[in-house]
């Protein structure tokens, strides 16, 4: 009798264990829940077709927009990560676009990697070196601005004496990637994998020692966490997104010149972060989304109201991302994600909220 | 086997004022060793120069055997030297869970790249998830930390060093500001740690019946100067350690 209960009380409490392991498992990976999972794929599949059910403009737009994410996740892991201010992302940015038009042709996504992988060299060169409590503080911008137009009259000068590949239509595996169609692929081909990355990255030892760099140093020293390391790696992540980014873009404009990474495109950028905030995947997204679509609809409203209006339109741009980052600094500092949040959650307990 | 920590002789200062002069102790493995002391006498001090986060100006620090001069405090921390601090020093922004999650990255072995490995994650949260289980944390693990009342942040802290399975916790007033009924958990928990998973306890306490109470010996110190060191049944008894509580009062 006394073997019978023990044998069921052994099986039961290893059920039991089992279980709870399960569910701790599925509470570790995301999209667990088939109806997550579902929105996952469909989403995927949203993605793969979207050349299909858009015109070509808003291809255009719709590309700039995956662009835009991916080097706005890149400034999240920074800003939204680990807590630091960069004001040179457009100047990674430009760096990946320029290394990015040196090789084209077959090894275009070649180009696109070297060209990523440069910005986080060029951040360690000028990176200050790092003082021992205080981990190290990074160039922002990078570089002084007289020495960026040197390194970016580069172009110009070749352009002059040997006129080079055209970076404008690079070419994979024998495909002319001259449609935005191709390019869009393109893009997908880089950009789902870093997204897939950039989350598994915020979830796991790095995510965390992010953000615990963020949310209290000393404590973050004593519970292990080198301070140097992980500002550094968060830099080096973040150049090479914008890297990546920068020569993505290099693909879509028709040119790679300065003028196309600004210090106003940085703040453009940072504006993405703080709209989106919370320093998640998904509020890189929508960050991207709201600030990339606003001149869109700004462009067709004003159009609407005569051409006159047309040529302040760049000074409102300004002044609407001024406001915008304002009311959302005050208003919502979790940004998008944390109206998401609520209002998911909301739904979630509704009709019975307690 | 020897003295797990042993003080030699620390002196620090702060533009004049004397933090510390002169402290020499050991803490024996296994042992809950209490530190104790008026306002203002150094104690804080004290542990901020054996985890690492102020250099001594003179003495020696030795852990396990080791010195422990010109290591960084995330060396010590990965040598099973773990802390908590006054007041609340938890990764406010953080769940519960990462918070103990981060924790516990001392527990495992690092591994070179940041590649996120789905295994380590998976058992440093089994890991988590005991020790969040043990301190009665398990219901808010994904609650923000910052956002729980007082005396669960102060748990969380306790949670996260724990879980980086230290050999020697240093405790930094763990017991402010908690209701008697939640110092009574804190003691327990503390209590069977020190049981479970062989954790030498090193805790500054102001409460001094809780001190006299729990505490295998005891560390009187006032204005940075030893005033008593021995067995708590002694405490009340030493003149000079009733005069500097009087004298503050
Ligand atoms: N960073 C610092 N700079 C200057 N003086 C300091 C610093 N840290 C501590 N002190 C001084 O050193 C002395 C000891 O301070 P400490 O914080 O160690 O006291 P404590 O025993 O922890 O007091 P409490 O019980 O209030 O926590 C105090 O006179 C304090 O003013
Ligand atoms: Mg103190």
């Amino acid at each position: 009798m006394f073997a019978l209960s023990k044998r069921l009380t052994d099986a039961f409490s290893l059920r039991f264990a089992r279980a709870v392991r399960e569910t701790y498992r599925e509470d570790e990976a995301y999209a667990s829940t088939p109806l997550g999972r579902l929105a996952l794929y469909a989403f995927l599949l949203l993605l793969l077709l979207l050349p299909l059910l858009l015109g070509p403009y808003p291809m255009y737009v719709a590309t700039l927009v995956a662009i835009g994410a991916l080097s706005a996740l890149g400034l999240h892991l920074l800003v939204g990560g680990a807590g630091q201010i960069s004001l040179g992302h457009a100047a990674f940015m430009g760096v990946g676009a320029y290394a990015a038009s040196h090789l084209t042709g077959p090894l275009a996504p070649l180009g696109i990697l070297l060209g990523a992988g440069s910005p986080p060299f060029w951040g360690f060169s000028s990176a200050s070196p790092p003082s021992a409590s205080r981990g190290c503080t990074w160039p922002s911008p990078p570089w002084p601005s007289s020495s960026w137009r040197t390194m970016s009259s580069r172009p110009g000068r070749r352009s002059r004496g040997n006129p080079g590949p055209d970076p404008s239509s690079p070419e994979v595996l024998g495909l002319v990637l001259d449609t935005p169609e191709k390019l869009w692929y393109l893009v997908l081909l880089f950009a789902l994998p870093l997204f897939f990355y950039g989350k598994r990255l915020l979830m796991t030892r790095a995510g965390r020692a992010f953000r615990a760099v963020r949310d209290n140093d000393l404590s973050a020293r004593v519970a292990g966490v080198d301070l140097t390391r992980t500002k550094l790696l968060a830099f080096a992540l973040s150049a090479f997104y914008a890297g990546v980014a920068g020569g993505l873009l290099a693909g879509l404009y028709k040119a790679v010149t300065p003028e196309y990474f600004p210090l106003s495109v940085s703040i453009q950028y940072l504006a993405m972060v703080i709209v989106g905030g919370a320093g998640t995947v998904l509020g890189a997204v929508l960050g991207a989304f709201f600030v990339l679509l606003i001149p869109e609809v700004l462009n067709s409203f004003v159009g609407a109201l005569g051409p006159e209006y047309a040529a302040q339109l760049a000074a409102w741009r300004n002044v609407v991302f001024g406001g915008l980052i304002l009311l959302f600094l005050v208003l919502e500092p979790l940004g998008l994600v944390g109206l998401w949040g609520r209002v998911r959650d909301y739904f979630r307990t509704w009709p019975l909220p307690y | 086997m020897g003295a797990i920590l042993e003080a030699k002789d620390l002196h620090l200062a702060f533009k004049g004022v004397k933090a510390l002069t002169g402290v020499s102790f050991q803490v024996q493995p296994g042992e809950f060793f209490a530190v104790i002391g008026p306002n203002g006498a150094g104690k804080t001090t004290l542990l901020n120069v054996l985890s690492g986060v102020y250099e001594p100006e003179r003495g020696e620090v030795f852990f396990l055997g080791q010195s422990l001069r010109g290591k960084s405090p995330q060396e010590r921390a990965r040598m099973g030297l773990g802390r908590t601090f006054q007041g609340l020093e938890i990764f406010r922004g953080m769940s519960v869970l990462e918070n103990v999650k981060l924790g516990a990255e001392l527990a495992l072995p690092t591994y070179p790249l940041a590649l996120p490995r789905a295994e380590r994650e998976w058992r440093l949260r089994a890991w988590a998830e005991e020790v969040l289980d043990y301190l009665h944390l398990s219901p808010f693990r994904h609650a923000p930390a910052g956002m729980l009342p007082y005396g669960l942040q102060k748990r969380v802290e306790v949670a996260r060093a724990l879980a980086g399975r230290p050999k020697l916790l240093l405790l930094d007033e763990p017991m402010a500001g908690l209701s008697l009924e939640e110092k009574q958990d804190l003691a327990r928990f503390l209590l069977d740690a020190r049981e479970e998973w062989g954790v030498t306890l090193l805790w500054v306490e102001h409460d001094l019946r809780a001190v006299l109470e729990l505490s295998d010996r005891v560390l009187v110190l006032s204005y940075g100067e030893v005033l008593y060191y021995g067995p708590p049944e002694g405490v009340r008894q030493d003149p000079k350690v009733a005069e500097a509580y009087l004298g503050q009062a």
